[in-house]
């Protein structure tokens, strides 16, 4: 005997980006649901653009105001929203203001007035803006029974009128406990703003659901001309991996490098390239970009320590062209804004400019300016955070070169002081060397996940061809990685010396 | 914005020609803005609204000092004056409130969406900006004629 069907309850799109994941599909069809959180955390909006996604002139929604933000001012800074769509007002979006009657009146007649627009009207998705004011005049009015009452009929009515309904408010967490609207709530959307020291990072918590499995845990949310968009705290760890079971090996760009590397990078590998400053990390970094772009591979650069022109410029030094791919949409250089993002954040912006040139390469230069970039309170997450970025990543199929600055000791060489090499397939490290009272570079290849790789420390030099390994495996010399090698070998003549590498011109 | 104003109070004033007993201003107030604007802001809303752009008519029209927007939105002192106002005056003045009401409604909330209010308010008019430009050529002609009329009484 087979069981009847169970029910099939539809998923609303809320409009915002990212929140239909985050909630699990979206917002159940007919859910009683509030939206809570402190002045400016964008419940207002949220509720706008769940409306504004939804209305129809057939299946209308209805927007009932009540004292908080005047009616005139919420229109006049709404519109500003690009979701706001002035062609929907009136048929499908309908202000109805109940200040009137919540003054005046008490809550059964406010329950009469809804009833009564309801009624009428017949919406699919019904707003009450604040509801927390309706709640205040009962309080004030009313017993809790009544309240109580009153919250129990209002969710009937419009659940059995085929209503959605959000109920806008500002509450604080210790309220849940005793009021019974969250009692009644299928759906409970808990916006809030968390100062960071100078930073504030907007966050959003599905603190209940009923019906459909949400996301877990806080995630965070920005506020643009386009409205809400919301980051999830797995977004990247969800779908499907398409790393290829045969990688190719790509070249980096430096031939001598590639051969180091045992071929090349592998295919949809982390690569980390690490040294102090001044050591060619991003002119490696855009040598990697420039050898793809040569071979088809369209590109993205996420850079966080200089704009785009400068990066720009500075590989046109080293004959590298980003301008026109630039301009053919097969390369973007993100630069991006500083100081108060999330990873989450980041990590969309670059799945969405991943997307949009379909890259196959990606930069980021580098990790440091990229903690730097973030809100405070995310860089006590840096390394989590970075592990289920470059999972999501690479596992998109993007190879990724990522540069980390680390400090020269000359007593060791320090991978880097996140301890994240663990997090990347491929390491290549870039240290000053004390030779001969110069102070010169080398490099040497780490780890190769994906196979041998040459255990030479090798000398390079940066020309305006870029970076340049110069010279052969010495064996002149023991303590190189160090820093201050000690000579094993003869010493050769000295002569007065010419800059080893001349500058780039520019 | 007053060309619009006045279009829609010849509209108006050309509709309720018949019943007669009521002034363009007092149809205007209470039987179209108020019952519309209030649904969106409310009685205190329309209110602070109304008073606002009646102040600013009061300004260039004198006899609307005398009128006064009541606790329900609607306005008083019509009665008393609006006999001996001439209906030219009485015309002019309503257009200019109108005018100032718009002006506040342009102001705050942009003229399309003001617009989309006014169509509301008057569904069976066609207008696609706030001028006379987009009306019908016989209400154009018809609110000339009107206008003449007027001229023509004492």
């Amino acid at each position: 005997m087979s069981r009847p069907a169970r029910v099939k309850i539809r998923s609303l799109p809320t409009g915002v980006r990212g929140l239909d994941d985050i909630l699990g599909g979206g917002i159940p069809e007919f859910s009683f649901n509030i939206i809570a959180g402190p002045p400016g955390s964008g419940k207002t909006t949220l509720a706008h653009q769940i409306v504004f996604a939804n209305a129809t002139p057939k299946k209308p929604a209805l927007y009932f105001t009540v004292l908080g933000e005047p009616a005139l001012k919420m229109l006049r800074y709404q519109q500003q929203y690009s979701f706001f769509d002035e062609s929907k007002l009136g048929k499908a979006v309908r202000f109805i203001n109940l200040s009137d009657v919540v003054l005046d009146k008490d809550l059964d007649a406010v329950l009469e007035e809804i009833i009564q627009q309801v009624t009428a009207i017949g919406p699919g998705v019904v707003v009450v803006d604040s509801f927390r004011t309706v709640v205040r005049k009962a309080v004030a009015g009313a017993s809790e029974l009544e309240m109580q009452s009153f919250i129990q009929r209002l969710a009937q009515f419009l659940t059995s009128w085929e209503a959605t309904t959000f109920l806008v408010g500002e509450y604080v967490p210790e309220e849940m406990r005793d009021n019974p609207i969250f009692t009644v709530a299928d759906g409970l959307f808990w916006l809030s703003q968390v100062p960071e020291r100078n930073s504030v990072v907007r966050k959003l918590q599905i603190i209940k659901l009923r019906g459909q499995e949400s996301v877990p845990g806080l995630h965070t949310v920005r506020i643009s001309t386009s409205g809400l968009q919301a980051f999830s705290r797995t977004l990247g760890l969800t779908g499907q991996k398409i790393r290829p079971k045969r990688r190719h090996r790509l070249s980096i760009g430096i031939p001598e490098l590639d051969t180091m590397m045992g071929g090349g990078i592998l295919e949809g590998d982390s690569l980390l390239v690490a040294g102090p400053s001044g050591t060619g990390k991003s002119a490696l970094a855009t040598q990697f970009i420039a050898e793809g772009l040569r071979h088809g591979e369209p590109g993205i650069m996420a850079i966080f320590e200089e704009r785009p022109k400068g990066y720009t410029d500075r590989a046109g030094d080293f004959g590298l062209n980003l301008k026109t791919p630039q301009e053919q949409g097969k390369l973007e250089v993100l630069y991006l804004r500083p100081l108060d993002l999330s990873v989450d954040e980041t990590m969309q912006e670059i799945l969405d400019a991943i997307e949009r040139v379909g890259a196959k390469r990606l930069v980021i230069d580098s990790l440091l300016g990229f903690e730097m970039a973030l809100a405070p309170g995310f860089r006590t997450d840096f390394r989590e955070s970075l592990y289920r970025m470059i999972a999501a990543l690479t596992g998109a199929g993007v190879t990724i070169l990522s540069t980390v600055e680390v400090e020269d000791k000359f007593t060791e060489m320090s991978l880097s002081h996140y301890t994240i090499s663990f997090l990347t397939d491929d390491i290549i490290r870039l240290r000053y060397v004390e030779i001969d009272s110069q102070l010169r570079k080398m490099m040497v290849v780490i780890k190769m996940r994906g196979g041998n790789h040459s255990k030479d420390i090798r000398e390079y030099v940066i020309t305006n061809k870029g970076v340049v390994v110069i010279h052969p495996r010495t064996t002149d010399y023991e303590g190189l990685t160090t820093g201050i090698p000690t000579r094993t070998g003869p010493r050769p003549a000295q002569k007065e010396e010419a800059a080893p590498e001349p500058k780039a011109k520019r | 914005m007053r060309a619009f104003a006045e279009r829609l109070i010849a509209h108006e004033t050309l509709r309720d020609n018949a019943s007669g007993n009521k002034t363009p201003l007092a149809i205007l107030v209470d039987d179209r803005l108020r019952p519309h604007l209030r649904t969106l802001m409310g009685n205190v809303g329309f209110r602070a609204l109304l008073s606002r752009a009646l102040a600013l008519a009061s300004a260039e029209v004198p006899w609307l000092r005398a009128v006064h927007v009541k606790a329900d939105g609607a306005l008083e002192g019509l009665d008393e004056f609006g006999a001996p106002v001439q209906p030219t005056a009485l015309f002019e003045g309503s257009v200019v409130l109108l005018a100032q009401v718009l002006g506040l409604l342009v102001a705050f909330i942009g003229e399309n969406m003001t617009l989309r209010l006014m169509r509301e308010v008057w569904p069976k008019l066609t207008f696609s900006g706030l001028d006379l430009g987009a009306g019908d050529t016989d209400e154009k002609k018809q609110i000339v004629r009107l206008n003449a009329n007027r001229q023509k009484k004492p």
